[in-house]
C-alpha cells in the first residue's frame, strides 16, 4: 500500500482535495433541511409564520415539543412502534433471506414461477377496499398481527425488492461453498442457516435497515386497520393525529365564525410539524450507525469466500 | 364473488399458509437439529386463532363511539370537560379523529360497514345508508333539539328523500345577533395605509388600488424589504382568493362558483364572463404598474402567510379566517398597524355591497347517528341534554370562577390571565373539548341570560381587546364594530347559499366543477401577468376553453337544487 | 467482473435433470418447504384482493357489494384516455420519471463510489449518516424548503445566481413550466441521494479487498480501480435496480412532490397520471377511475419489466427472472 502510494504523489492529493470538497458540499446541502427543521421546532409558532428561520431559532421555545408530549398516548405509542419494528424486521429479514436463498438455487424447479410471482407484486395494488375486506375477513382488524403481516397496507412481510437484493448478493458468493456442503450431506435449510445466512450479514443489515425504517415510518396500517384500539396506536399515527389537529384548528372556516378566534394559537402547523418530524425520526436514526458495523465486516468476508 | 365465498377462499389460503409455515418449521427442526429456533412458527400460531378486535360497547355506564372528520386539539385522558360529562351524565365518549385522507377512510368504513355510533356528516354516508333518519327520534325524545331546530326544520331535510340525517352544528341563532368581526370575504387593506391617507372612505377598485399605489410609491420598502402592493393565493383547495372576488364586486353574495338572480332564483356562471373580466383586467393593469405580487400564483400557503406576517403586503382579497395566522403573527410582533381592515369593494358605487350575509345553516355538517348505534334514543337524549345552556356555557366559556367571572350586571368576563390561558394549546387539551363542541348542535348568538355565545362575541370582551390603532381606525370612521364597514345584509334568499349544494360524488357536475377550477388556476394567472396588450387574447382563450367544459351539467345540478329549496324551504 | 465470474465458474452442473416431476419435488422438498409458505403468503395478501379490479369496470359506490354495482364497461378507461389532458399528463409522467431515474442513479452511484474513497472511517460514517437525513423528512417539509429556496425574494438559489452574475434578475422558478421537471429531479436527488447510496455502499463493502491489493501491485491508478473493480463489483445491484425502476416509470418520480410544488401556472408541465387520477377520481368520489389507471399502469409496468429483463439477459447481465 505504502509503496504504491509513492508512485502518484500529486494525483491523490488533487483527487482527495476534490473529493473532500464534493463530500463537504453534499454534507452541507443534506444537513441543512434537517437543521432547519430542528430550528423551526424550537422556534415560537407565530414567529415562524414570518419565515426567515434558517439554522437557529429566533424566539426560543419548548412549546412545540410540549404540545407533542402533552397527550400521554405518545409514550405508549412509542413502545408499540418499537415492538412492531423489532418483531416485523426480524421476521421479515429472516423469511426474505430464506426465500432469496431458495430462489438463488438454479436447480430449484419452481424458481422461475415463484420469482415472477414476487416481482409482479411490486407493480400492482389491488386497492384499498378489497385489502380492507381481506384484513377484516381474516379477523386481523385491530390486532398487532396486522402490523407484521400487512405492514403499511401491503404484503410486506416478505418484500420482493429486498428478496431480489439478497438474491443478487447470494449470487456473488462462491457456489463452491454450497456444493461442498451438499457433498457433506447437508440439506438446503442447514446450508442456508449455517453457511449462507452468516455470509449475508452485510446485505441483511441493509434490508433490515429498509424494513425497520418502513415499519417505523408507516402509519397507514394503523389509520385503516387498527385505529379504533388506542393501545395499538403507533408513534407515527399519534404524531400524524397531532399534526392534523393543529392544521385543522388553524384553517377551519367554521371555527372562525364565532367562539374561535379567542383561541389564537401559539402553535402553528408549521412549527408542530417540525417538532413531530424530530420526535419521529430521531429514534430510528440510531439504527443505522448500529447496523453500519455489519457493512464494514462485509469487507472481511473476502477471505472467507476464497 | 360473495362475502362467503371470499371468506372461504381466504380461510383456505390462510390455512395453507399457516400449515406450510408450521411444516417448514418442523422440517427445519429435523434438518437443523435444533440449531436456530424456527422463528416462523409462533407467528403462524398467533395468526390462526381469530382474535376479534372490535371493542364492544360496554353496557353500563353508557359509552358512545364517535368519529370526527376534522380533529381539533385532541383531549388528554383526564380532560376536565369529558370528566364532567362522565361524572354527571354517565356517558363515556370514545372518540376517533380522522387523520389522513377522508375519502380513503370513509371508503373502507362504508365498505366494511364498521361505523361508530355518532359520525360527522358526509354525503357519502347518506348515499350508503349508513345513517338513520332523525326526525322522529328528535320529535319524541329531544325537546331541546326540537326547539332549537324548529325554524330551520325543513332546510335540514335531504333533497333526495326528505329525511333529516344530520344536526347542523352552526347557523341557528338566538335573538338579534351581530358579529364583532367579519371572518368572511373582503378586500383587505393595511390599517397603516388608511392612516397614511387620513382614513378615506372608498368603494371602488380604482380607489383601492390608488391608495396602494400611492403608499407603495411613498414607502417602497417596509422593514427593509420591498413593499408588495397586492397578493393573492391559488394553492390546492384554497382557491377563493383568486376566483371569488368578481361575484362580490358585482354585488352578489357568496354563492360559491355561481351568481344567482334573486328574482328568478336561477344560477349562472360568472367565471370567464364579463362579470369577471373587469376585475382581472384591473389586476393586469396593476401588474403593469408593478403593484401585483409576481410570485403570487406560484406560492404555497405557508409562503403566503409568511408574506402577510412580514407586514409588507398592502392588500389582498381573501376570507379573514384564512390568513388569520399571519395577522396573529403581526400582532405578536407588535405591528398592529400592519394588520388589516376588510372593505366591501364594488364595481360601481351604485351597487350595494353584499359581502356580509345573514347566518346560514351549516348544511351537511354536524353529527348523525349510524345504523350501528345500539341505542339511538339514549344517544339523542344525551345530545339533547348538552343543548342545555348550562352545558353549552361549559363548552364555550368554561367553568365559572375558573375560566370566567360573573360581573355585577350578570355579564361574564375573563381576566387577562384567563384569556392568555385560553391561547395555550396544551392547556386546552386538558381543559377544553373544542373538537367535540365544534360538531355538536349549539346555541349561537345570546344565551337566555343575555351573555354572548362565547367570549369573542361579548361586546365588553371585544372592546377590552382592541389595540390603540384599532380604536383610532374605528373612531375615524365613526364605527363601533369591524362589521360596520359593511352594509347590513338583507334577508337571505330562500335558496341561499349555492355553495352548500351537494354536487353528487363522481357525477359530471363534479367533473365540470374540477375542470373549471383547473382552467381558472391556469388562465387567470396567465391573463393577469400578460402584457396589457395581450390580455384580451388570453381572456378569449380562457373563454374558449371554458366552452369545452360541460358547464351545463354543473349548472343543471345547481339549479335543480335551488329550485327544490325554493319550494321546500319556504314552508 | 472477471473475478466474480471466475469464482462462479467453479460451480458444477446445476441440476441432475434425471427423474420425474415427483422425484424432483421430493428431492427439492427442503427448498419447497422454505419457499412455499411465502408464496402462499403473497397469494393471500397480494393476489387474493385483486378482485377489486372489477371496480375499474363499474361506477363504484361504497356501501354496496361489488356485484351490486352499476357496470359501465370501459367507460373509466375511456374517460382517462380520451381526456384532452391525457397525452400531456403521460408525457409529464415519463419526463419526470426519466429525469429522476437518471439523476437518481448517477448521483447515488457516484456518491457511493466517491465516499468509498474516503479512508478515514470516522469522516466517512459521519458524511454518510448526514447524507441520508433528508430521507426522514416528509415531502411536505422538503417541498416547503424547496419553495423557499427558489423564492424570487429571498430564495438562496436566486441570491447565489445573482451574486455570481449568472442571471440579471431573480428567476420565478416555480412559475415557469420549463423548469419544473428539473426541479423535481433535483429535489428527488436532494432528499434521497444518501438513502439510495446505502445499497451501493453495502455492495461495495462486500467487494473482496484482495482484488484492490492485487490491482495496486499492478500499479493501477485510483481511477482504474474505481472503473475496473468497484463499478463491476456493484454492477449486478445496479442492473437489478435499473430493471425494477424501469417498471416504475409511470410513477412520475413521486407523487407528493408534484402535488405540493405544482400550481396553475405550471400545470401543463407538472401534472402526472397520479395527480390527474387524484383530481378526477378520488377527490370527486369516483373510486373506479383510480383502479382503472392502476390497471393501465400495471400492464405497462409488466411489459417494460419483461422487456428490460430480456435485454439484460441478452447482454449477459444479472437479471430478475
Amino acid at each position: 500500500m505504502l509503496t504504491a502510494k509513492k508512485r502518484f504523489e500529486t494525483e491523490p492529493l488533487l483527487f482527495h482535495a476534490f473529493n473532500y470538497a464534493i463530500m463537504l458540499l453534499i454534507a452541507v446541502v443534506t444537513l441543512y433541511p434537517f437543521l432547519n427543521t430542528l430550528a423551526v421546532s424550537f422556534n415560537a409558532g407565530t414567529d415562524t409564520t414570518r419565515g426567515g428561520i434558517y439554522l437557529l431559532p429566533r424566539i426560543w421555545t419548548l412549546k412545540n415539543y410540549e404540545a407533542v408530549f402533552v397527550s400521554g398516548h405518545v409514550f405508549h405509542a412509542f413502545w408499540v412502534s418499537v415492538a412492531r419494528t423489532l418483531v416485523g424486521t426480524v421476521f421479515s429479514v429472516f423469511l426474505t433471506a430464506m426465500l432469496a436463498y431458495t430462489l438463488s438455487r438454479k436447480e430449484y424447479m419452481f424458481r422461475k414461477i415463484i420469482t415472477i410471482a414476487f416481482v409482479l407484486t411490486m407493480y400492482f395494488h389491488a386497492g384499498l377496499i378489497p385489502s380492507y375486506f381481506l384484513v377484516k375477513d381474516l379477523n386481523l382488524l385491530n390486532t398487532f398481527l396486522v402490523y407484521i403481516l400487512f405492514p403499511g397496507g401491503a404484503a410486506g412481510l416478505v418484500s420482493a425488492f429486498n428478496m431480489l437484493v439478497v438474491r443478487t448478493y447470494i449470487h456473488t458468493l462462491p457456489e463452491s461453498l454450497v456444493e461442498s456442503a451438499k457433498i457433506d450431506g447437508a440439506g438446503d435449510f442447514r446450508i442456508f442457516l449455517s453457511i449462507v445466512l452468516p455470509l449475508c450479514a452485510p446485505v441483511l443489515a441493509t434490508i433490515a435497515l429498509f424494513t425497520a425504517v418502513g415499519q417505523w415510518n408507516t402509519w397507514f396500517d394503523t389509520f385503516l386497520y387498527a385505529s379504533s384500539k388506542q393501545n395499538l396506536s403507533t408513534l407515527q399515527y399519534e404524531l400524524i393525529k397531532l399534526l392534523s389537529s393543529a392544521t385543522n384548528s388553524n384553517s377551519n372556516p367554521n371555527i372562525s365564525s364565532s367562539a374561535a378566534r379567542d383561541a389564537a394559537t401559539m402553535i402553528t402547523p408549521l412549527s408542530i410539524r417540525a417538532a413531530i418530524t424530530m420526535v419521529a425520526s430521531v429514534p430510528i436514526l440510531v439504527v443505522y450507525p448500529f447496523l453500519q458495523r455489519h457493512f464494514v465486516s462485509g469487507a472481511q468476508l473476502g477471505s472467507v469466500k476464497e | 364473488m360473495g362475502v362467503r365465498a371470499r371468506k372461504a377462499a381466504y380461510g383456505l389460503l390462510m390455512l395453507v399458509f399457516a400449515f406450510s409455515i408450521i411444516a417448514s418449521g418442523c422440517s427445519k427442526k429435523e434438518n437443523a437439529e435444533g440449531s436456530g429456533s424456527p422463528s416462523a412458527s409462533p407467528q403462524a400460531n398467533s395468526s390462526s386463532p381469530s382474535e376479534s378486535g372490535s371493542a364492544s360497547a360496554g353496557p353500563e355506564p353508557f359509552e358512545i363511539s364517535i368519529f370526527m372528520q376534522d380533529p381539533g386539539p385532541i383531549p388528554t385522558e383526564n380532560n376536565r370537560i369529558y370528566k364532567k360529562i362522565k361524572d354527571e351524565l354517565g356517558v363515556t365518549l370514545k372518540e376517533e379523529y380522522l387523520v389522513g385522507d377522508a375519502e380513503q377512510k370513509l371508503g373502507v368504513m362504508i365498505a366494511g360497514g364498521d361505523y361508530p355510533d355518532l359520525i360527522t356528516a358526509n354525503t357519502k354516508l347518506v348515499a350508503a345508508k349508513a345513517v338513520i333518519p332523525l326526525e322522529d327520534l328528535i320529535e319524541k325524545n329531544a325537546p331541546n333539539l326540537k326547539k332549537h331546530y324548529e325554524k330551520v326544520w325543513n332546510q335540514m331535510k335531504d333533497p333526495n328523500d326528505g329525511h333529516i340525517y344530520w344536526m347542523p352544528n352552526y347557523g341557528v341563532y338566538q335573538g338579534e345577533f351581530k358579529t364583532t368581526q367579519h371572518y368572511g370575504p373582503a378586500f383587505f387593506i393595511q390599517k397603516a395605509v388608511l392612516k397614511e391617507f387620513g382614513y378615506p372612505k372608498f368603494k371602488t377598485l380604482d380607489e383601492y388600488f390608488k391608495l396602494i399605489e400611492d403608499y407603495k410609491a411613498k414607502y417602497p420598502e417596509i422593514d427593509g424589504q420591498p413593499t408588495i402592493g397586492f397578493t393573492t393565493l391559488a394553492y390546492d383547495w384554497r382557491d377563493w382568493p383568486l376566483r371569488n372576488a368578481p361575484e362580490h364586486l358585482s354585488g352578489h353574495p357568496n354563492d360559491g362558483g355561481v351568481v344567482v338572480d334573486p328574482n328568478t332564483n336561477v344560477a349562472s356562471l360568472f367565471e370567464a364572463t364579463d362579470i369577471a373580466k373587469p376585475y382581472y383586467k384591473k389586476l393586469n393593469e396593476i401588474n403593469a404598474k408593478g403593484l401585483m405580487d409576481r410570485e403570487a400564483f406560484a406560492q404555497n400557503f405557508d409562503q403566503y402567510l409568511a408574506k402577510i406576517a412580514s407586514g409588507r403586503v398592502l392588500g389582498m382579497f381573501d376570507q379573514r379566517w384564512n390568513f388569520q395566522q399571519g395577522e396573529d403573527s403581526l400582532i405578536s410582533q407588535g405591528k398592529p398597524e400592519r394588520a388589516y381592515v376588510g372593505i366591501p369593494l364594488v364595481y360601481d358605487p351604485s351597487i350595494r355591497d353584499y359581502y356580509v350575509d345573514r347566518p346560514v345553516l351549516n348544511l351537511n355538517n354536524g353529527f348523525g347517528i349510524t345504523v350501528n348505534a345500539k341505542d339511538p334514543v339514549k344517544i339523542i337524549k344525551f345530545l339533547d341534554t348538552l343543548m342545555d345552556p348550562k352545558w353549552q356555557k361549559l363548552f364555550s366559556w368554561g367553568e365559572e370562577g375558573v375560566d370566567y367571572q360573573v360581573g355585577a350586571n350578570g355579564l361574564y368576563s375573563r381576566t387577562p390571565e384567563q384569556r392568555k390561558q385560553q391561547e395555550d394549546v396544551t392547556w386546552k387539551q386538558a381543559n377544553k373539548a373544542e373538537a367535540l363542541f365544534r360538531f355538536l348542535p349549539k346555541l349561537e348568538g345570546k344565551y337566555p341570560d343575555g351573555n354572548a355565545d362565547g367570549p369573542g362575541n361579548q361586546p365588553d370582551e371585544f372592546f377590552a381587546n382592541l389595540k390603540p390603532i384599532d380604536q383610532e381606525v374605528l373612531g375615524a370612521y365613526g364605527y363601533k364594530l369591524w362589521t360596520d364597514f359593511f352594509s347590513v345584509p338583507p334577508e337571505n334568499r330562500i335558496s341561499y347559499p349555492a355553495w352548500s349544494i351537494d354536487l353528487v360524488e363522481g357525477s359530471p357536475a363534479k367533473v365540470a366543477n374540477q375542470k373549471m377550477k383547473d382552467l381558472a388556476f391556469k388562465y387567470l394567472p396567465k391573463a393577469i401577468l400578460s402584457k396589457p396588450g395581450d390580455f384580451d387574447k388570453v381572456w378569449a382563450e380562457y373563454g374558449e376553453q371554458m366552452g369545452k367544459v360541460d358547464t351545463k351539467a354543473y349548472l343543471d345540478r345547481v339549479n335543480e337544487i335551488l329550485k327544490w329549496r325554493q319550494e321546500n324551504w319556504s314552508k | 467482473m472477471q473475478s466474480t465470474v471466475q469464482t462462479k465458474e467453479v460451480a458444477p452442473q446445476p441440476a441432475r435433470r434425471t427423474g420425474t416431476f415427483w422425484n424432483r419435488m421430493v428431492r427439492q422438498r427442503q427448498l419447497i418447504f422454505m419457499s412455499f409458505p411465502m408464496l402462499f403468503y403473497i397469494l393471500l395478501f397480494a393476489y387474493a384482493p385483486i378482485w377489486g379490479w372489477l371496480m375499474a369496470f363499474q361506477h363504484f359506490r361504497p356501501g354496496f357489494s361489488i356485484l351490486n354495482q352499476e357496470w359501465v364497461g370501459l367507460d373509466q378507461f375511456r374517460f382517462l384516455f380520451e381526456d384532452d389532458a391525457f397525452l400531456r399528463v403521460l408525457r409529464n409522467t415519463l419526463g419526470m420519471s426519466v429525469i429522476s431515474l437518471v439523476l437518481g442513479f448517477v448521483t447515488a452511484i457516484g456518491f457511493a463510489i466517491l465516499l468509498n474513497e474516503i479512508k478515514k472511517s470516522g469522516i466517512k460514517r459521519t458524511i454518510q449518516t448526514i447524507s441520508y437525513l433528508p430521507h426522514f423528512l416528509s415531502w411536505v417539509v422538503v417541498t416547503g424548503l424547496v419553495a423557499t429556496s427558489l423564492s424570487t425574494e429571498d430564495g438562496i438559489v436566486n441570491i447565489v445566481l445573482l451574486k455570481l452574475h449568472l442571471i440579471e434578475e431573480p428567476i420565478l422558478w416555480l412559475g415557469e413550466g420549463k423548469y419544473f421537471w428539473g426541479i423535481v429531479g433535483a429535489s428527488n436527488v436532494w432528499k434521497e441521494v444518501g438513502w439510495n447510496a446505502i445499497i451501493y455502499l453495502a455492495a461495495i463493502a462486500s467487494i473482496d479487498p484482495s482484488l484492490y491489493e492485487a490491482a495496486e501491485m499492478d500499479g493501477a491508478s485510483r481511477y482504474r480501480k474505481m472503473l475496473h473493480i468497484t463499478l463491476p463489483g456493484i454492477k449486478p445491484v445496479i442492473v437489478i435496480l435499473l430493471i425494477l425502476n424501469i417498471g416504475w416509470i409511470l410513477n412520475g418520480g413521486g407523487f407528493e412532490i408534484q402535488y405540493f410544488l405544482g400550481n396553475g401556472q405550471v400545470s401543463d408541465w407538472s401534472e402526472t397520471i397520479d395527480i390527474f387520477v387524484l383530481k378526477y377520481g378520488l377527490k370527486i368520489g369516483n373510486y373506479s377511475l383510480g383502479v382503472a389507471a392502476g390497471i393501465f399502469k400495471t400492464v405497462v409496468s409488466i411489459v417494460l419489466l419483461f422487456a428490460a429483463n430480456t435485454i439484460a439477459k441478452r447482454l449477459g447481465e444479472e437479471r430478475l427472472i
